[in-house]
Order: structure tokens, then C-alpha cells, then sequence
């Protein structure tokens, strides 16, 4: 499979990427910032653009990270870390999956369904995960029209019901809620981590260091107009208006002559989301690939990918109602957890380049 | 290797034990000087009246030296080679050719008047067009290779035959522009091709299993056409075409899956009538395999997705229905396809009322009977004509049809969409011949897409598609 091509990543950063903190996220920060909901969200946006922009920096030289990590600190150490990285996507992909699954539990069916319906995620996950990172270039070429014509729709219909005023007063929320709101929702966070395990596969291009935060800002523009949406047309009831992205298209009145329309842009970028919320742990998998996986193997991947889909299902059914528990567990008292995967370690990486120059200027 | 001897009898013998069937006749006979000679020929695939005036009866009036040479120029047919080896003058017989033998030679000579059954070239059933031409290949690979010459009267179009297949020996011929056609497609044709081990070759659909990157993949990996128009065409973008003898169906290396949203007629067409159709043949076929699944799921999952109007409309008609909503469309799917599978085979005025019985009295009786609701009849047949927008890819649509059906049936409109995503990546990720197989879209050409879903004016077609990586890039000139 060829590399990732730089428009296929500025596609990922722009398109796919914004389309996973449409479900959750704008409630949550309804939540803990009411109207200033955008600052927060502002807030892990530019944190993540910046880190991106050093993690594309390292991906002139060609190296992927577990090169990087082994030129570095020899074959175990980066046996151990890749590991660590592998279990950090593991718990990365918990919030998002649970998310998902209550997402499609409550929009796609009018009765509660079974609880194996979301299993179906996992078959199609484990054959995703069973594939090599650098292939999911080719499907963001077909999945960023597809974002964007579902985003667009969403808000054509959503925007004739919407009121701006409802964002005012501007800072109301206060600072101490708005860096809360920013800090417990940093786990929907995690593109630059997987942009980690992307390197070596991305063909570099002139410019991607800078191009690539753009593009990313872009889709956050995106996610920032949606927040302003919704917003906008729950006020102060947001907070109780789950998988609202799903919903807010229901009002136009071109639904009330033509039939669910918006459902149609809700499948669209529930097809989107569906890759995304695969990527943690095909990331993950490709962590343990680098680590302990012969290049040509094709067994391992296979065997993680379906061991690790197994047990993330069983998680999803077994946290099913505990989702608000899991979600202040991992949002609230370990809210720290993220930012070290997602922004401290990503934005340290270039001195992975810096320690492999000195190595080789020495050995040289 | 044996070659000829001097001695008539015994290469007459020594080629009789090479080729004892009983179909291989000897005609011996002596010119008027005394020369004997003999003809040895395939009785039913040689012209005989032909290798009489043309070949037996010249020579009978023969008084020159009895070289290859001399004999050679009294025949009066053009078609004619001097072989010494006794396995390939055995091999010629076989494929018809006649070889002529005399007392005293050094070689013999083969005589090209073999017996050529052919049909007319006629427009093919499966490629009809309004506009443009109307000639069709037949199972015949010379004349198929002439209808490609006749398209291109350049030094650069090579024809290569190969032979495939240990007792067929069918001639398969690679054709490609040299120059234009990427050398390692060229080459890696040629390899797998010479690689086949098979007995035989009936047509060219078998070839596909060889030439194929992927064997066992679900999708189509090599392109295929009855019509030398089409067929040129791609060999001029810079593909390689492959014609195998016995088969009118020609194929093509490497295949993009936009190729089965055109029809030749586009090019005949004012652009925005082919951009038109073609996403219309794209609409038909999602609508085609989607709508029979998208009914069943949202009847058994989610009924919003119904407009009011229609849902009352629905429930109207579905009341009292014996079977789920799933079993009901696979019902009514599983008979379309028996109605249509038999009316392709039976005779033609048997199957017109095959479809009177099928579309009238099944259809009708059923409903009124109550078995099965006039919605899904509908949809059905839609699905049906829909799936016909693109008749090339009818194989692999029919059966996504059915697995959208059954995981609507199951998991509902997110298996659909999960479906979809798994169909998608497995496109994505497939190549044919180091080409990925649904470019220009992924990975994205820009270029590519001009003609592609969308057809633009013919002058802004000025470049080879880049996705074929044609050496020689330009192919007009737009002053």
C-alpha cells in the first residue's frame, strides 16, 4: 500500500478527525461551560494544532516512531514504550466506543436493541485494525467529501432554527469552568497521538509542518461553528441534548414536507465516525505491529486486531449503563492521563530526531 | 526436434505417428514430370477447394529443381511459410494449415488455407449504443486483431500472440502501443500469462483468474469489452488489451471501477448528456442495492425514516402479511432473480412469456393472495431495472444487494452503514496491476476526474489519465 500522501492527511486533520467530537462533546461542554462552550473546545483545539505542527516536523526524515524510539533508546526501550502507547489507545478508544454505541443505540433504532446489535461495530473494527495504518490514506479521499456534505447538510437545516444571542454574554461562564471544561474534555482529544503512529507512512511534503495545524484548525472551525449551532438552538436545555448532531437538523421545515432528510447526512457522517472511532485501536495495534511484528507478518495484526476488538466489546456491554461513571473516570479524576499521550509526549518527540542526529553524527 | 528429410514416406510416416487421429488425411499426388508429393491436412479445418486451385493444381504442371524455393513460387495462394521442424509443421496441421511435402525436400511448406468458420461482425447484446459504431469482436482472434489494426494504422500498436493452454493451444494476443503503455503492465501480462498451466481456454473470462493481482478478491480486477472502439480506446489511454481466440469478449489491464460508469456513447454525446448518465447509472445502482435494505430496516428498526404519508401507505398494505419485512423482500428478490436467471436461458419466445407470467400473474396473485405487499413489489423491481444501469458489474452488485438485505434484515440501517464502510475499504485497498482500483477518486487525481463520473469536453482531455502512468502523457493538442 502506498504512503499516506499529504492531501490524504490535511483530509484526515480537516474532514474526519472533527467528525468524532460531534456526538458527546458539545453536550459535555454545555455542561461544564454553558454558553462559552467555544473556549474550551478552542482550547484543545490550538493546544492539539500546535503539537501537530511539531509532530509533522518530525516526519520529514522518513522514520517511523518505532525507528525513532529504537535509534533512541535501543530495541527494548522502544519495545516498552510502543507498549505503553499501545495501552494508551486502548483506554483511548473506551470513552469514544461507549459513546458511540449509546449514540447508535438511541438514534438508529426506536426500540432499545439488543445488546450485541453494536457487535457488528467490532467485526468491521477487527478488519480495519487487521490492516495496515498507512492504507486508511486512501479511504479519508473518500470519506472527506463524505464528512463534508453531512456536516453542510446538518447545518443548512439546523441553522434556520438557531439563535447566536444565545452565546451571549460572552465569558459568563467564568475562567475556573471554562479551563474545567477544557480540561475534562481533553480525552476527545487524541488525534496528535495518532498522527504519532503515522509517521513513517506519510510522504512528506514542503510546508506540512504548518499546512497540517491549518487544516486541522479548519475542521475546529467546523466543530466550533456546530457547538455554536447547537447552542444556539437548545440555550440553556443543551445540556440535556445528547447525540445532538443527530437531532438539530429535525426542525427544518423541508423535514416536516420531505421525511427525515437529515437522516440521510446523519448516516453519512455516522459512516465517517464509524472509521474514526476504529482508529485508536488500529493505532494501538499498529504500536504492537512496530513493537513485536515482523514487517511482512500478517499474523499478529490479525490476532491482536480480533483479541483487542473481543475485548473492547465486552467492555462496551459491560459498561453499557455505566457509561456516566466510566466517563468521570476517565474525564474528571484522571484528566491528566490524556494531555501526557496527547500533547506533553508528541510535543517532546522532535527531540527523538534531535538524539537520533547525535547518535549518528557519533557513530559516523 | 526432428526436421525433414529428403525421403517423402518416411516424413509422411514419421508425421502420421506424431499425428494419428483419424481426421488427418493424406492427399498424395505426382505432377507431370514425376514429382511425387503430398499434401497432409486437418479434414475439417481445411479449405480443400481452395488448397485444390490454389495449391495441387499449379504444381501439377511443375517442371522446375524440387527446392522450397522453386515449388513455393508456382503456388498461387500468398499465404505460405517453409518450416524444417516436423513437430511445428504437425502443430500448423493441427490449426489447419495444410502442409505440402515432395520427394527430395529440404522443408516442407505450410499453406495457409485453413477453413475459418466465423460469424458476421455484428453490434454486441451486451454493449449497445445509439452513436458510434456498431462493430462487435467475434470468436475469431485474427479478425479481431484486424479490427484493431484497422483502428490504428501506427508502427507503434504490437500484437504478440502467445499460445495458452498444453491442449487447446488457444492464441491469445497481447495488444498495447508501445511507448504508451506502462512497460511493467506490458511485462507482467506477458510473465502471467506465460505462467498459466491449464488444459484449456474456452474463453477469455478464464484468463481474468490468471491475470488478476487479487484471485479470490469479491471485485472485478481485469476490464472487459465486446466492442473494438471501446477496446481501442483504452489501449490508446494506455492500457494493455488481451484477445483471446474462441472468445468475442476482449479484456483489458489495468481496470479502474470508473470504467464500468461509461458506455462508449459518452464520447459521442455533448459532454453534459454524458455527465448526466453516468451519474444516473451511479443514482440507479446505489438506489438499486440500497432502497430494498433501507425498507426492511427501517420498517423493522426504525419507522421514521418513513415520511408520514408513505408510512401510513406502508402500513396499509402490510397488514396481515405472514412473513417479517426481511423475509418478505428476500422472498420477492430470491423469485426476481429465478425469473431472471430462466429467461436469459430459455428460448426467446418462451422466455417473453415467462416474464408475462412472472411480472403479471406472480406478482399480481401474490399480492391480491396476501403473501407478499405491493411496496416490496415495487421496490423490487426498481432494484431490478436499477442494477441494469450497470450492466458490466451485475455479478458483484446482485450479491452486495442481497448482504445490505440480509444485515438490514439483522442489524439495521447501522449495518448498512457499517457495510458500506467495510465495502468501501476493501475498494480502496484493492490494486490491479499497481493501479488502485476506484482512482481517480481514491486516491484522488484531480486530473483523472475529467473523465471519470463527470465528462468534460473533449479539448480539456488533452492528458493520459495520469492514474495509467503513460509514458507518453499527451495525446492532443489543444492549439
Amino acid at each position: 500500500m502506498n504512503k499516506i500522501s499529504s492531501r490524504q492527511l490535511y483530509f484526515f486533520l480537516a474532514a474526519v478527525a472533527p467528525v468524532g467530537k460531534l456526538i458527546l462533546l458539545p453536550v459535555t461542554l454545555a455542561h461544564y461551560a454553558a454558553n462559552d462552550l467555544l473556549f474550551p473546545a478552542a482550547i484543545n483545539f490550538f493546544l492539539q494544532a500546535g503539537v501537530i505542527a511539531l509532530v509533522l516536523l518530525l516526519a520529514k526524515n522518513g522514520l517511523s516512531l518505532g525507528e525513532l524510539l529504537q535509534k533512541t533508546f535501543g530495541k527494548i526501550g522502544a519495545k516498552i514504550i510502543l507498549t505503553i502507547f499501545f495501552a494508551f489507545f486502548f483506554y483511548a478508544a473506551l470513552c469514544p466506543l461507549i459513546e458511540q454505541k449509546l449514540f447508535v443505540q438511541s438514534i438508529f433504532y426506536d426500540t432499545l436493541p439488543s445488546v450485541v446489535t453494536f457487535s457488528s461495530f467490532f467485526i468491521f473494527s477487527a478488519y480495519l485494525c487487521a490492516k495496515p495504518l498507512s492504507s486508511y490514506g486512501r479511504i479519508w479521499d473518500i470519506l472527506a467529501p463524505v464528512a463534508f456534505v453531512g456536516f453542510v447538510g446538518i447545518i443548512a437545516l439546523a441553522a434556520g432554527n438557531m439563535d447566536f444571542g444565545a452565546l451571549n454574554p460572552v465569558g459568563a461562564a467564568g475562567i475556573e469552568k471554562i479551563t474545567q471544561g477544557a480540561a475534562f474534555t481533553n480525552y476527545w482529544f487524541f488525534d496528535s497521538a495518532i498522527l504519532l503512529t503515522l509517521l513513517g507512512k506519510i510522504e512528506y511534503k514542503r510546508g506540512m509542518a504548518w499546512k497540517g495545524p491549518l487544516f486541522y484548525l479548519l475542521g475546529a472551525a467546523a466543530v466550533m461553528l456546530f457547538l455554536a449551532v447547537f447552542y444556539g438552538i437548545f440555550s440553556e436545555i443543551a445540556v440535556r441534548q445528547q447525540f445532538a448532531f443527530a437531532k438539530i437538523g429535525k426542525y427544518s421545515p423541508a423535514v416536516g414536507i420531505l421525511g427525515r432528510i437529515d437522516y440521510l447526512f446523519v448516516f453519512a457522517l455516522s459512516l465517517v465516525m464509524a472509521f474514526y472511532s476504529a482508529l485508536p485501536l488500529q493505532a494501538g495495534i499498529d504500536c504492537l505491529r512496530q513493537a513485536y511484528g515482523s514487517p511482512a507478518g500478517k499474523l499478529l495484526p490479525a490476532l491482536a486486531s480480533v483479541a483487542v476488538n473481543i475485548i473492547m466489546l465486552v467492555l462496551t456491554v459491560f459498561f453499557d449503563y455505566r457509561f456516566a461513571e466510566v466517563r468521570r473516570f476517565v474525564g474528571e479524576m484522571l484528566f491528566w492521563v490524556f494531555p501526557i499521550f496527547t500533547l506533553l509526549l508528541p510535543a517532546l518527540s522532535p527531540l527523538l530526531k534531535l538524539r537520533v542526529r547525535k547518535r549518528e553524527v557519533k557513530t559516523s | 526436434m526432428k526436421n525433414v528429410s529428403g525421403d517423402l514416406k518416411k516424413v509422411e510416416e514419421e508425421l502420421k505417428k506424431l499425428l494419428p487421429a483419424e481426421d488427418v488425411l493424406t492427399f498424395p499426388f505426382c505432377t507431370e514430370r514425376g514429382l511425387n508429393c503430398t499434401v497432409i491436412f486437418a479434414d475439417p479445418l481445411t479449405d480443400k477447394e481452395l488448397l485444390g486451385d490454389q495449391v495441387v493444381r499449379p504444381l501439377l504442371q511443375f517442371e522446375g529443381k524440387p527446392t522450397a524455393e522453386e515449388i513455393s513460387k508456382k503456388l498461387t495462394f500468398t499465404e505460405q511459410r517453409k518450416q524444417k521442424k516436423l513437430e511445428t509443421l504437425a502443430e500448423e496441421i493441427l490449426a489447419g494449415n495444410p502442409v505440402l511435402l515432395w520427394e527430395g525436400m529440404d522443408e516442407g511448406i505450410i499453406v495457409g488455407t485453413k477453413k475459418v468458420f466465423v460469424r458476421g461482425i455484428t453490434e454486441p447484446p451486451t454493449d449497445i449504443a445509439i452513436k458510434g459504431p456498431r462493430e462487435g469482436f467475434i470468436e475469431d482472434v485474427k479478425i479481431n486483431t484486424s479490427l484493431v489494426r484497422k483502428r490504428f494504422k501506427s508502427e507503434n500498436l504490437r500484437i504478440e500472440f502467445v499460445k495458452v493452454g498444453k491442449i487447446s493451444k488457444t492464441f491469445v494476443a497481447v495488444c498495447y502501443l508501445e511507448g504508451t503503455s506502462e512497460e511493467n503492465v506490458v511485462k507482467e501480462v506477458k510473465e502471467k500469462l506465460s505462467k498459466i498451466d491449464i488444459d484449456y481456454i474456452p474463453d477469455s473470462s478464464y484468463l481474468t483468474h490468471f491475470l488478476a493481482s487479487r484471485p479470490k478478491s469479491l471485485t472485478k480486477q481485469v476490464g472487459a469489452t465486446e466492442k473494438p472502439d471501446i477496446f481501442c480506446a483504452k489501449i490508446a489511454e494506455g492500457r494493455v488489451g488481451i484477445l483471446v481466440d474462441g472468445s468475442p469478449i476482449a479484456l483489458t489491464v489495468p481496470y479502474l471501477l470508473v470504467e464500468d460508469f461509461q458506455s462508449s456513447e459518452d464520447y459521442f454525446v455533448p459532454s453534459y448528456r454524458a455527465t448526466f448518465t453516468r451519474l444516473l447509472r451511479l443514482f440507479a445502482l446505489f438506489l438499486a442495492i440500497y432502497i430494498p435494505a433501507f425498507y426492511v430496516a427501517a420498517q423493522l428498526f426504525k419507522l421514521q425514516l418513513f415520511p408520514v404519508k408513505l408510512l401510513l401507505t406502508i402500513a396499509g398494505s402490510i397488514r396481515d402479511l405472514p412473513f417479517s419485512p426481511s423475509l418478505e423482500m428476500l422472498l420477492v428478490l430470491v423469485i426476481l432473480e429465478i425469473l431472471n436467471e430462466a429467461s436469459i436461458r430459455m428460448p426467446k419466445y418462451v422466455g417473453m412469456a415467462l416474464s408475462v407470467v412472472g411480472a403479471l400473474v406472480l406478482g399480481e396473485t401474490a399480492v391480491s393472495a396476501g403473501f407478499v405487499s405491493t411496496p416490496a413489489i415495487i421496490i423490487i423491481a426498481f432494484s431490478g431495472i436499477g442494477l441494469y444501469a450497470v450492466p458490466n458489474l451485475i455479478e458483484v452488485t446482485s450479491v452486495v444487494r442481497l448482504g445490505m438485505l440480509l444485515v438490514a434484515g439483522s442489524v439495521g440501517t447501522y449495518g448498512i452503514i457499517l457495510a458500506t464502510g467495510f465495502i468501501l475499504f476493501y475498494l480502496v485497498t484493492e490494486d490491479c496491476f499497481g493501479t488502485p482500483l476506484v482512482a481517480p477518486f481514491s486516491p484522488l487525481v484531480g486530473h483523472d476526474l475529467k473523465d471519470s463520473l463527470v465528462k468534460y469536453n473533449l479539448r480539456s482531455l488533452d492528458i493520459r489519465p495520469k492514474t495509467l502512468k503513460s509514458k507518453n502523457k499527451r495525446r492532443l493538442n489543444r492549439e
